[in-house]
């Protein structure tokens, strides 16, 4: 593809650089103005990927080059996996972007809201179509200070300030890694232009010897990754930033958060020449999942409780990177961003869902002993029907692991419909809805591998009994975790599930630690008095 | 516990029973409830200070809690210069004011003062500062730092635990204990407060007694507090949880309701004074315990609660506050009596094509009028939009229904929720499939929303989301299906209504006998003033909201069916008065009603100013033109009333406003889908003569009355002890929401964060909040709602009127206390006076 037409790629980030480049004052004096020239600016970025999707569907990556010195400059790089997210979040930010005009009418600060809702995202979006890692780090910082702007919207707010300041220790954290893991990388391949790059990892990797700086950059990479996208232990920020408007929440959790994915989803041709780094991904991404899991389900506010889901979702996507299941982890991504954008914009709705909710009767809980069944049905199917699929465990370690935990979700959800009162039309219903589940999640499992084809590792094999050792690890956590939500029902009055209770409901008191450390090394410097009326 | 007596350096020094008591009741009794999300109805925040004047309780509220209840300087200066208050209104408050010292005394002084900004240093001490404020002080301000901002996390955060409607899938295993209980219970292993620098928390909470009631005294005990400052203290404390302790109120008022008692307010009350007890056990510190000594020594050495009053800057504002409002009652006493002087036409002796009655909301005076103006014939009623029919209306396969009736009363009927003309079969068979819908929708919420399976529910359904968030995004779909049609077919749901024939279900006697029907026609007709000259359509119109994605959107329906809309009571009424058996009663009672008068049940849409008919397949046939005629003055009414509303709603551009109305109704991102009650001021109880064709800016809640009808006075103590009292609820809310937004109000709408399924949270934690957001009063550039006590218009005897207010303690406390303002009509609305108590009436 002529890399002139690359370069038309940047006018998606350059429509927001543009509708949002103007002073704060102005930008509030005329707030529908400036509500109208970002969602125009966002329609643009959203056309451009589009279009952009398009080219590469017929025509393959499109690639610049960098203009500049040895891949330290400016350029585009897009290929399937830029453009699905690409479109994805212009997407978001066509929707977040509208939804802000009204949302925030009459705010005085309107304009400078959406001012730097629209530079953010043109910081996210000049992330995804980086051209080199010099400007995919510049973008990563922009993005970053931009959120930061926006948490800060009402920054009056004490418990605002609090959790940007965790946030900024991470983030810088984050910065430096990655930084660190751009210089090793241009003493390795001498240039840090991504075709470059991938070229010289691929190189590395059929000639089977990895050096110890590459070791060290997966690593690193790893690291800032799992920073970002608030995974344990310094996930706290994320679980406080409802103290800004919801749309922020909705571009955070839909857009932003998964900037950590894309990180290891784009550099996943130098972090899988590390199996070390790959572990490290799954035991934080799988320990983060189960974490946010379980704590979600003892959360009271709607807006919590989605945080922990999402500090659990993006847990189980770093999970499947680590796993090597490199396509799921970029469908988990977009199919998450989907859902949790819906679900922050529709949080006023939990009245409605409420109101609705009424249960006409206990139904009961499912019987232990066929809890088991259905649990030891769930582990043998998935080794048949895997192997029916040609995919074998030691061919596909992650794509079995994964399986096995879609198939612990439908026993859920049968055991759910088989209650005390067994009735066929619901148990009839439910067996077509799981029968969906299963296909739907097949299926479009299959679509991701074959999209990803030219811009992702295939999924990896088995290296060893270790790798095997942590599958087997996998597979048991999440059924542990099945079995334990199956106890929990049925002993949550005894002693030690109620002390369990207290410690999950408060995260294990991660969080209210780092605070406390940040309250004592970085308190406020001017204190207001917050006792009387302003 | 005798190990903690031992440990406790001092002795008990208040262990007089009886005296505690009294301080906690006292304390609990001045906190207002607050209804849940669900059904969320408007609240006079100061309901627990109805027993003192306004005054009085801006002082006590400035002195123990540190809160205004009165618009900041800079208000009253803007209104001054805007001559919204003119020096007329400025030496009208002078005059009708006692002089307190200190206080401005001509209008030359109080505009000098009222040009100034108080100075906080000058406001009085507060009477005792809790361990809570000590700590901020010594903190220089900083909740964070003092710990005092994560204590009332904490609290809110075990509130929501405990009194969850469902949002968490892991519930608190000891909510079935009572709170203060089951709070110990979770203490015991909860290691929050330690990790965050409470040294010793568990230790302090587990010596303390398990009984709320002896712990509260012991901690008074062990902390000093001299016994003259006790209430106050308790009362502080609540004001720290204020929301959550607004909703324990909710409960015991419920309890209280329905024969019951509930001590869940004093039991949070415990928590809170041992929270703050834990807090002051951790703190060893010099400075904290000097604080805390001179803090003691402070309350105990009080000048008497009458000079504690004299705050000289409080008096300036009071004094503004009332200019403020003479000067709107004179504009609207005048424009009354201008009314009232204009020649009339006489109203010709025909038969009115239409009678359509709507509640007293404010919102109806906008749609009544437009009515009137589509059909002038036509003749509008006001009355309380759930029409004398105080019933529970239990869905399509639920077992318990929503109270639609005011909070004041307990429904007297249950009526049952039916498909229309439905066999006993098909009953069975949408019952069924509604059940078996919302089992199947429960097993499918479980799978998205447990630890294993939420994963592999986004990643096969999250790809889904894009469509909806485009269809929901334009408007085409609703966020989630609507609560009231969910599980039944549309074809099904356009069918339901309520059944009014009498049975049992689960139990509960069901429906109405006939002597019933009889009775309760009866007095509603009376309760209208509606008892001759009946139209051959009559149409009872409830009220109701249509919002998506609004947690308060029950907080727009209608009151006075409790936070509902009044489809269901309208329709109940309506079917009731057209019954045969009815009309044979009516007539035997001396009420006929004629043979060709049709009673129509029908709901008024606030947001989008249509109106819908029900039951329509039973109008008889020879009524058919009737009721086409009436659609079209509804329609046009209609786009006269979305006229006048588009003003407020910012929207130009007449061409399209009946669309822009609508769309808004849709908007899933709108704060602002309605206005509302902003803006209520007045109360006019008296025929509609009075105000016909006057323009209230939808502004009055109109009730009909004809005091020529009411012999007995009856009707006149129900609308003084009912719908007033209710007006002044809502009005006081939105008074309180504007005042004090952070008080009273609910905060930032674009923050809110549902917790419970029952309240918000603003932002990620803090205390429930109670009252309107902001954004119901105030559109970004200026407070929509004007800060005016209600002013009430009756036109009644006088002697009457008196006669209630002496029988009714309640009523006799907002008059006198000045909580609102009570005005008597005569000579046709050309003489009003005003009350300043029984007997008391002077010209206004």
């Amino acid at each position: 593809m002529s890399s002139l037409l690359s370069w038309l790629v940047l006018i998606g980030p350059l429509a927001l650089v543009a509708a949002g480049a103007l002073p704060s004052a102005q930008a509030n004096a005329a707030p529908r103005r400036t509500a109208d020239r970002t969602f125009v600016a966002a329609l643009v970025a959203f056309a451009v990927a589009l279009l952009t999707a398009v080219a590469v569907a017929s025509g393959g990556a499109l690639v610049s080059g960098t203009l500049g010195l040895r891949g330290i400059g400016l350029g585009v790089y897009a290929d399937a996996l830029s453009a699905v997210m690409f479109v994805l979040v212009s997407f978001i930010g066509v929707v977040v972007l509208r939804y802000s005009r009204n949302y925030l009418a009459g705010d005085p600060n309107q304009g400078c809201f959406l001012k730097w809702m629209a530079l953010t995202l043109a910081a996210v979006l000049t992330l995804i179509i980086s051209g080199n890692l010099v400007q995919f780090i510049g973008a990563w910082i922009a993005t970053s200070l931009g959120l930061s702007r926006l948490l800060l919207f009402y920054g009056e707010r004490p418990a605002a300030q609090l959790a940007a300041r965790k946030k900024f220790v991470a983030s810088r954290i984050g910065d430096a890694c990655l930084v660190l893991a751009a210089l090793l990388l241009l003493g390795t391949f001498g240039t840090l232009d991504f075709a470059g790059l991938f070229a010289g990892a691929n190189a590395m990797k059929a000639a089977g010897t990895t050096s110890g700086a590459v070791t060290a950059v997966a690593f690193l990479v790893v690291v800032a990754a799992l920073l970002k996208s608030a995974q344990l232990p310094l996930h706290g920020w994320l679980i406080e930033v409802m103290e800004t408007p919801t749309p922020v929440s909705a571009l955070l959790h839909a857009g932003i958060i998964n900037a950590g994915g894309f990180l290891v989803l784009r550099l996943a041709d130098v972090v899988s020449l590390s199996g070390g780094a790959l572990e490290v991904l799954v035991l934080v991404g799988g320990a983060t999942a189960l974490f946010g899991s379980v704590v979600m389900l003892t959360q009271t506010s709607v807006k919590v409780s989605l945080a922990y889901s999402t500090v659990a979702q993006m847990g189980f996507m770093m999970l499947q990177c680590g796993l090597g299941a490199f396509p799921a982890a970029l469908l988990h991504i977009v199919a998450h961003s989907l859902y949790k954008a819906h679900a922050f914009l529709s949080s006023g709705s939990v009245i409605d869902l409420a109101r609705a909710s009424w249960t006409p009767s206990p139904g009961g809980q499912p019987h232990p002993a066929r809890l088991v069944m259905a649990l030891l049905a769930a582990l043998v199917v998935t080794l048949l029907v895997a192997a029916l699929f040609g995919t074998t465990l030691q061919e596909k370690p992650g794509a079995v692991a994964l399986g096995a935990i879609l198939l612990l979700g439908l026993v859920h959800l049968l055991a759910n419909a088989i209650d005390e009162r067994p009735n066929a039309y619901v148990i009839g219903r439910t067996v077509v809805l799981t029968v969906s589940v299963a296909l739907a999640y097949f299926a479009l499992q299959a679509v991701a591998e074959h999209l990803m084809a030219s811009s992702l590792p295939a999924t990896l094999p088995l290296r060893g009994p270790f790798d095997l050792a942590i599958v087997a690890l996998v597979v048991l956590s999440f059924a542990g975790l099945v079995v334990f939500q199956s106890l929990m029902a049925r002993h949550a009055q005894a002693p030690a599930w109620r002390a369990l209770y207290v410690h999950l409901s408060h995260g294990l008191y991660l969080n209210t630690l780092a605070n406390r450390l940040v309250l004592r090394h970085w308190p406020r410097t001017t204190p207001v008095s917050s006792n009387v009326k302003a | 516990m005798t190990a903690a007596l031992k440990l406790a350096p001092i002795a008990p020094a208040m262990v007089d029973r009886p005296a505690l008591d009294a301080a906690i009741r006292g304390a609990c009794r001045k906190i207002a409830p607050l209804w849940p999300l669900k059904h969320f109805v408007a609240v006079n925040p100061f309901l627990g200070f109805t027993n003192q004047s306004f005054a009085a309780t801006c002082a006590t509220l400035r002195r123990v809690a540190g809160v205004d209840m009165l618009m900041p300087r800079a208000f009253y200066r803007e209104a001054i210069a805007a001559g919204a208050i003119d020096d007329a209104a400025l030496d009208a408050a002078l005059k009708a004011s006692p002089a307190r010292p200190g206080a401005p005394a001509d209008v030359a002084a109080l505009k000098a003062a009222a040009a100034l900004d108080p100075r906080w240093s000058a406001r009085p001490a507060a009477v005792v500062a809790t361990v809570a404020e000590v700590l901020d002080a010594v903190a220089q301000g900083d909740r964070q730092a003092s710990l005092v901002g994560f204590m009332i996390d904490e609290i809110s955060r075990w509130c929501a635990a405990y009194f969850d409607e469902g949002q968490a899938s892991w519930r608190m295993p000891t909510r079935g204990a009572s709170p203060y209980t089951a709070w110990r219970d979770i203490a015991r292993y909860d290691r929050n407060p330690e990790i965050m620098g409470v040294p010793g928390f568990r230790r302090s909470i587990m010596a303390l007694p398990e009984d709320p009631v002896e712990a509260i005294g012991e901690v008074v005990a062990k902390l000093g507090i001299p016994s003259r400052a006790v209430e106050d203290y308790l009362h502080r404390a609540l004001f720290d949880i204020g929301g959550w302790a607004a909703y324990a109120r909710y409960l015991a008022w419920n309890a209280e309701l329905h024969g019951g008692t509930d001590d869940t307010l004093v039991e949070l009350l415990a928590i809170r004074i041992a929270w703050g007890y834990a807090l002051f056990e951790a703190r060893t510190d010099a400075a904290m315990k000097d604080a805390w000594a001179k803090a003691m020594a402070d309350a105990a050495a009080l000048p008497d609660d009458e000079a504690l009053g004299a705050d000289p800057d409080l008096a300036v504002d009071l004094l503004l506050q009332q200019a403020y409002e003479i000067a709107y009652r004179r504009r609207l006493v005048d424009g009354l009596k201008g009314h009232a002087a204009r020649p009339r036409a006489e109203a010709l002796p025909v038969r009115k094509p239409v009678q359509a009655a709507f509640c007293i909301d404010v919102r109806s005076e906008i749609f009544r009028r437009a009515f009137e103006t589509a059909c002038p014939q036509a003749q509008t009623v006001g009355f309380a939009g759930f029409f004398g029919f105080p019933i529970e209306y239990v869905p399509i396969g639920h077992q318990r229904g929503g109270a639609q009736c005011p909070v004041l009363l307990k429904p007297a009927f249950i009526v049952c929720e039916q498909v229309g003309d439905a066999s006993p079969d098909e009953e069975t068979e949408v019952l069924g499939l509604r059940l078996i819908r919302r089992r199947a929708a429960k097993a499918w919420k479980s799978f998205k929303l447990s630890a294993v399976s939420s994963f592999s529910y986004v990643e096969t359904t999250g790809l889904l989301f894009a469509g909806k968030i485009a269809s929901d995004s334009l408007g085409v779909t609703r966020p989630v299906a609507n609560p009231t049609v969910d599980g039944l077919d549309g074809s099904v749901a356009r069918r339901v209504g309520p059944r009014l024939e009498p049975r049992k279900v689960g139990g509960r006697a069901t429906g109405f006998e006939p002597a019933q029907r009889v009775a309760m026609a009866e007095a509603v007709l009376k309760a209208m003033s509606m008892t001759e000259g009946f139209a051959r359509l009559v149409m009872l119109t409830g009220h109701g909201s249509t919002t998506v994605n609004n947690p308060h959107a029950s907080g727009l329906d209608c009151g006075a069916c409790g936070g509902h809309t009044g489809e269901a009571n309208a329709r109940v009424a309506a079917a009731i008065l057209n019954d045969l058996g009815v009309r044979e009663g009516l007539r035997e009672r001396g009420l006929p009603v004629p043979d060709d008068t049709w009673f129509l049940g029908a709901l008024h849409d606030t947001t989008t100013d249509e109106v819908t008919i029900y039951d329509e397949g039973h109008v008889p046939v020879s009524h058919a033109s009737d009721l086409a005629r009436l659609k079209t003055w509804l329609a046009k009414a209609a786009s006269l009333a979305r006229l006048e509303r588009t003003a407020l709603l910012g929207l130009t551009g007449p061409e399209a406003t009946d669309e822009k109305v609508l769309e808004r109704s849709r908007d899933w991102s709108q704060v602002r889908p309605e206005w509302g009650l902003a803006g209520n001021a007045a109360f006019i109880a008296a025929p509609r003569e009075r105000t016909q064709g006057l323009d209230l800016g939808g502004r009055a809640f109109l009730h009909d009355y004809d005091h020529g009808k009411d012999t007995s006075q009856g009707v006149l103590e129900l609308i003084m002890t009912a719908p007033m009292v209710v007006a002044s609820w809502i009005n006081l809310q939105y008074y309180g929401s504007t005042v004090n937004n952070r008080a009273f109000g609910s905060g930032n709408k674009v923050l809110h964060n549902v917790v419970g399924q029952l309240g918000v949270l603003e932002g990620n934690a803090g205390d429930l909040k109670v009252g309107l957001p902001l954004q119901s009063v105030h559109d970004g550039e200026r407070f929509v709602h004007e800060p005016l006590r209600l002013n009430v218009f009756i036109e009644a005897g006088e002697a009457a009127m008196d006669a209630v207010i002496t029988k009714h303690a309640s009523v006799r406390e907002l008059i006198e206390n000045e909580w609102i303002h009570l005005h008597s009509l005569s000579d046709e609305g050309r003489t009003i006076r005003r009350c300043h108590g029984a007997g008391d009436w002077r010209d206004s």
